[in-house]
């Protein structure tokens, strides 16, 4: 097929390529620097990763962070969608202003937050201060270093929610409500039978595609706190990178990150299951 | 595999204009509402408002406590350290500008040339399990981008290709494709086969009738497509840190990654080294608004 | 009708190409990592440079360097650039920078690939180990034996930038092999307030801490101290290594390759106690993720009594543009003392700085231009014109000089420190060590780790880096 092939071909050599070839250094303890030839070593690599206390750790806070971002952005992005889709005039500037934070690389985003979560001279600090509150360590306290990176995440990617949110929103005919008004419906009954319902479908499609995203994060905690304090915000990706780059294990990254791209498409396999089952229901 | 996404979206009812009527609750809630909104979107807009004004404070005032939010000098040194390097010359990052539009900007076309072709045959011709190669080609953009890079890292050094720009084009192009084939196929779709059966009949080839007929039509969507693959890869991070190395391949978001972290930090050059970098990607945003959702979405979302 | 005989044309190609490609790919993956294992088993060990400097090209070349980005990296291209080209005018030297965070990944991934941009890597004095064992940069034992003056060195500083394995703290094993030469030299300075603390430093380690508290009690809005906490880099790993030197400990027994039982002892023990317990609360809150940078604002903004900072990065707080303590130089050194680390058990402080090193991938004329360039930076004048162009000499007789000594107020602080230093281990498997300290030493002084647990920690994850010789997968984890 002379207009797929090109592109697939590229597919091929660009990404299924290394993936075979990244599947099979997993089963050996290959490191890119050590030299040497690769020793075949069956799972040990996949049974050690399963089996440590360290992978675990990253897996609970990756998830904590997944969970927690996704559920923020998921609420705010449809409550500014809601409001948003309420007001007749100054629609599309609104969406446009909200949109800016969506378009900005992950690198400025975490450089500037950092800069403004700076518990000594940043700005954020600065206002609780002039509220008379207390200073505040963003990024070097165990929790607060997880919230920051959740309320980074949610920063940006709120308009990503709210944009599909409001996609779904402003799709309601209009003759539904019309119909529920006759009714004396009351206004949570209007939204919980007629808006949520036709909403649901598009917003469950906006959390899949946020989660996979979450999941494989990287630059942000690379950038506003560098896994810190100790390991307490090291993603699964951040993990990968470490054990990569910093000790060239490359047999053991690979079957780490075969590892993740596993979860991910069984994960997204059983929750588009989920979705049409769902919609035909 | 048999599910893809765009089975599982309900595309929703045609579009409706006028909103919902507003009855209950009267003007104190539409006041209520109008301010929430507004506390909303200072919130969201305050950081990118913070860094403007950092990129024109001189740099004692950055560091003030408390923030200075008026009236202090403004500044346009740190825009001039953006371009200019402090001995004269071209300055790193201006080179660096440079690198991400030379990489973003092929990298765009070879996956427009390379995907626009694929998603009409994808929409035009009964590709055998199509479902399931479209599913493959969108599954390949979800991949972790750490993940990918430790063999890209290896069979770019078997070719040769670590610290070139020819590398980090390949690799992106092969980050947009599955991009601009899912978006691109939604566009095709949406043009009737019926111009190019049409034209057949009176005697061109299917490939003269798609670009006589079809490729006139398509030119707004291959425009937002390219216009969100150029984003992407202008702003992407991970595999520009770990492919470049030298001052004359690396693009910008690791040369402004770069500007923390040495001796001392120029928080004023950072902001105003942010600002040059995101301003074209809002400006494109905004001329391809029409089609955000299609696009954030990798075309699976459309409306 | 026509479309089932349009999917009956395409499909039947596509699949051979489906086909195809899969038996392309195999076949690929087959020989790719045959090529990449054979590629490996030739090399060992680092392949030796020649023992006299081959003759020099007088075509145009490049000699490139690679550095991470910070003031000393564009003094050297700029003092060599001036100076290097008297003697070769058709070189050029460019010191390629990366971020600093990125320093190591940036090397070792081109020495990975086998081809680097640079022909002189500045390793970090514990990338050694690693970079000989790859066999990424050259030996240059026999170049120096020929061509360098070993005797004009304080010994420890040749063996610190060069040998190994790795002498012992203070020492050169003559019989072992050297692989690099000293680029710049560096160790901690105390930087004090002389206006608040007075112009006397505090002489031990207890004495800095009881200084920093009263000083910090008396002013408020400046804290106590202010030093590397940060978990990227060596930043946290270096604090901890200084008081644990300061306070009697060892990072490890080299011989045994035990650090289980040695760092974790009671001293080191002691030296986190005193970390974490006594000097991170005099520190400002929040300043756990600080590293140079950090710390040079703290104290050029006047928050910080006591500070601790590399010498080669402190150049920036004599500048008045960033700087709140004056308006000139003087009036910021009015204010502003440079001192040697207090001393407590020892007098230990860290070895810092860089070494030069010769890519063992570069071209054979750049190699050898490498080599030139190198014995004529460890030239007694030239060695000396470094030092006034700002950088930091090894040669004795160039660190007692008047044009090193008069340069920076810090300079002396660096020459009397030269006698007490000590490094880090700089085996192979560095990076992984130092990480491990890293994020440990950092988790402790943000409460995120007890301190006890944090060093026990530190010490049982590095002795199952160093003792994992067996091939049973999970290497790295």
């Amino acid at each position: 097929m002379a207009f797929i092939s090109p592109a697939l071909l590229l597919l091929l050599a660009m990404s299924v390529f290394p993936l075979l070839w990244a599947l099979y250094l997993s089963f050996t303890d290959y490191s890119a620097t050590r030299g040497g030839p690769a020793h075949f070593i069956g799972f040990g690599n996949y049974t050690a990763i399963l089996a440590s206390a360290q992978v675990h750790q990253r897996a609970l806070t990756t998830l904590i962070y997944v969970v927690g971002a996704v559920t923020l952005q998921t609420v705010l992005g449809f409550a500014i969608a809601y409001l948003i889709s309420r007001r007749t005039h100054g629609r599309g500037l609104l969406t446009t202003l909200f949109l800016v934070p969506m378009m900005l690389s992950p690198v400025v985003v975490g450089l500037f937050w950092r800069f403004m979560l700076d518990a000594q001279f940043g700005v954020i600090n600065s206002m609780l201060g002039s509220l008379g509150l207390g200073q505040v360590e963003w990024l070097t306290r165990q929790r607060t270093a997880l919230i920051s990176l959740i309320v980074v995440d949610t920063w940006q990617w709120t308009p990503f929610i709210m944009l599909i949110a409001l996609a779904g929103l402003t799709a309601v005919p209009k003759y539904l409500y019309e119909a529920a008004s006759i009714d004396r419906a009351s206004e949570w009954f209007r939204f919980r039978t007629i808006t949520l319902p036709l909403v649901w479908p598009l917003l469950l499609i906006a959390v899949l595609f946020r989660a996979i995203e979450a999941f494989r994060l990287f630059d942000l905690v690379y950038i506003l706190t560098n896994g810190g304090p100790g390991v307490s915000t090291e993603t699964l990706s951040f993990h990968v990178y470490k054990v990569a780059f910093l000790g060239f294990n490359t047999g053991t990254a690979s079957a780490y990150g075969i590892l993740m791209v596993l979860v991910v498409i069984v994960l997204t396999q059983i929750y588009l299951r989920y979705l049409n089952k769902l919609k035909e229901g | 595999m048999a599910v893809s996404v765009d089975e599982a979206v309900s595309a929703g009812p045609v579009r409706d204009q006028t909103r919902p009527t507003r009855r209950l609750g009267g003007r104190g809630r539409s006041v209520l509402e109008i301010a929430l909104l507004t506390v909303l979107a200072v919130v969201m807009l305050f950081p990118v408002l913070w860094m403007i004004e950092t990129s024109i404070k001189e740099n004692r005032d950055v560091y003030a406590v408390p923030a200075e939010f008026f009236g202090f000098t403004v500044t346009m040194e740190h825009f001039k350290d953006v371009f200019v390097a402090p001995g004269g010359g071209r300055s790193a990052l201006s080179v660096a500008f440079l690198n991400s539009a030379v990489v973003a900007g092929v990298s765009t076309v070879l996956a427009t040339v390379l995907g626009v072709p694929a998603a009409w045959a994808y929409s035009r011709f009964a590709v055998k399990a199509r479902k399931d190669q479209l599913f493959f080609i969108l599954s390949t953009r979800f991949m972790p981008p750490v993940v990918v890079v430790i063999p890209i890292f290896l069979m770019y050094r078997q070719v040769g290709l670590i610290d070139s720009k020819l590398g980090l084009i390949l690799i992106y192009t092969a980050y947009n494709l599955p991009f601009t084939i899912w978006m691109m196929k939604g566009f095709v779709d949406e043009v009737p086969a019926e111009y190019e059966d049409a034209a057949m009949l009176d005697g061109y080839t299917r490939l003269q009738a798609f670009r006589r007929h079809t490729l006139p039509l398509l030119v707004p969507g291959i425009a937002a497509t390219a216009v969100f693959a150029l984003i992407f890869s202008w702003n992407e991070f991970v595999f520009a840190i770990f492919l470049t190395s030298s001052d004359s391949v690396r693009t910008a978001p690791p040369a402004i990654a770069g500007l923390i972290g040495g001796t001392t930090t120029d928080w004023g050059l950072v902001a105003a080294a942010s600002v040059v970098f995101a301003l074209p990607v809002l400006v494109f945003a905004y001329l391809v608004r029409k089609h955000l959702i299609a696009g954030v979405t990798l075309g699976a979302v459309r409306r | 009708m026509r479309h089932s005989k349009r999917m009956g044309q395409v499909s039947a190609p596509g699949r051979k190409v489906q086909l195809a490609t899969a038996a392309m790919l195999l076949v690929a993956t087959t020989v790719a990592a045959c090529g990449d294992g054979q590629d490996d088993g030739a090399k060992a060990s680092a392949p030796k440079a020649p023992a006299t400097i081959p003759e020099l090209t007088k075509d145009p070349l490049t000699l490139s360097f690679i550095w991470f980005d910070w003031p000393p990296a564009h003094a050297l291209e700029a003092f060599a650039n001036a100076e290097y080209k008297k003697e070769r005018p058709n070189a050029t030297i460019k010191v390629n920078t990366v971020p600093n965070a990125n320093w190591h990944d940036a090397m070792f991934t081109q020495f990975a690939a086998r081809k680097t941009d640079f022909d002189i890597a500045i390793l970090d004095s514990q990338h050694i180990g690693e970079a000989v064992t790859n066999g990424n940069i050259l030996d240059i034992t026999d170049f120096v034996k020929n061509n360098i003056d070993v005797e004009a060195y304080n010994p420890y500083l040749l063996a610190a930038y060069g040998q190994f394995p790795q002498a012992e703290t203070g020492k050169r094993d003559e019989n072992a092999s050297l692989y690099g030469l000293p680029l710049l030299g560096d160790t901690w300075t105390m930087i004090y307030r002389k206006d608040l603390i007075g112009d006397k430093p505090p002489q031990t380690w207890d004495e800095m801490i009881s200084v920093a508290e009263r000083c910090q009690a008396e002013h408020p809005g400046v804290s106590g101290l202010a030093f590397h906490q940060a978990n990227g880099s060596d930043a946290a790993a270096v604090t901890y290594n200084t008081v644990n030197g300061v306070y009697g400990g060892n990072l490890w027994d080299s011989k045994t390759r035990k650090i289980e039982g040695v760092l974790n002892d009671a001293a080191g023990h002691e030296a986190m106690d005193v970390l974490v317990n006594k000097m991170k609360p005099l520190t400002a809150k929040g300043s756990g993720n600080w590293f140079i940078d950090e710390v040079n604002a703290a104290v050029a903004q006047g928050k910080a009594c006591i500070a601790f900072n590399w010498i080669a990065a402190s150049g920036g707080l004599l500048d008045p543009k960033q700087s709140t303590l004056g308006t000139t130089r003087e009036q910021i050194l009015d204010k502003l003392g440079f001192a040697t680390l207090p001393s407590q058990k020892t007098n230990l402080v860290p070895l810092g700085g860089m070494g030069m090193h010769v890519s063992a991938y570069s071209s054979t004329a750049n190699q050898a231009e490498a080599l030139n360039f190198m014995k004529w930076f460890e030239r007694a004048d030239i060695q000396k014109k470094w030092a006034a162009a700002g950088g930091v000499p090894s040669r004795t007789d160039a660190l007692e000089s008047p044009e090193f000594l008069n340069a920076g107020p810090f300079n002396q602080v660096y020459t009397d420190s030269v006698p007490r230093m000590r490094d880090m281990w700089n085996v192979p498997e560095y990076a992984r060590l130092v990480d491990i300290e890293n994020t440990n030493v950092n988790a402790a002084l943000n409460g995120a780790k007890k301190p006890k647990d944090a060093l026990d920690d530190i010490a049982k994850e590095q002795q199952r880096v160093l003792d994992s010789g067996s091939r049973k997968g999970g290497g790295g984890l």
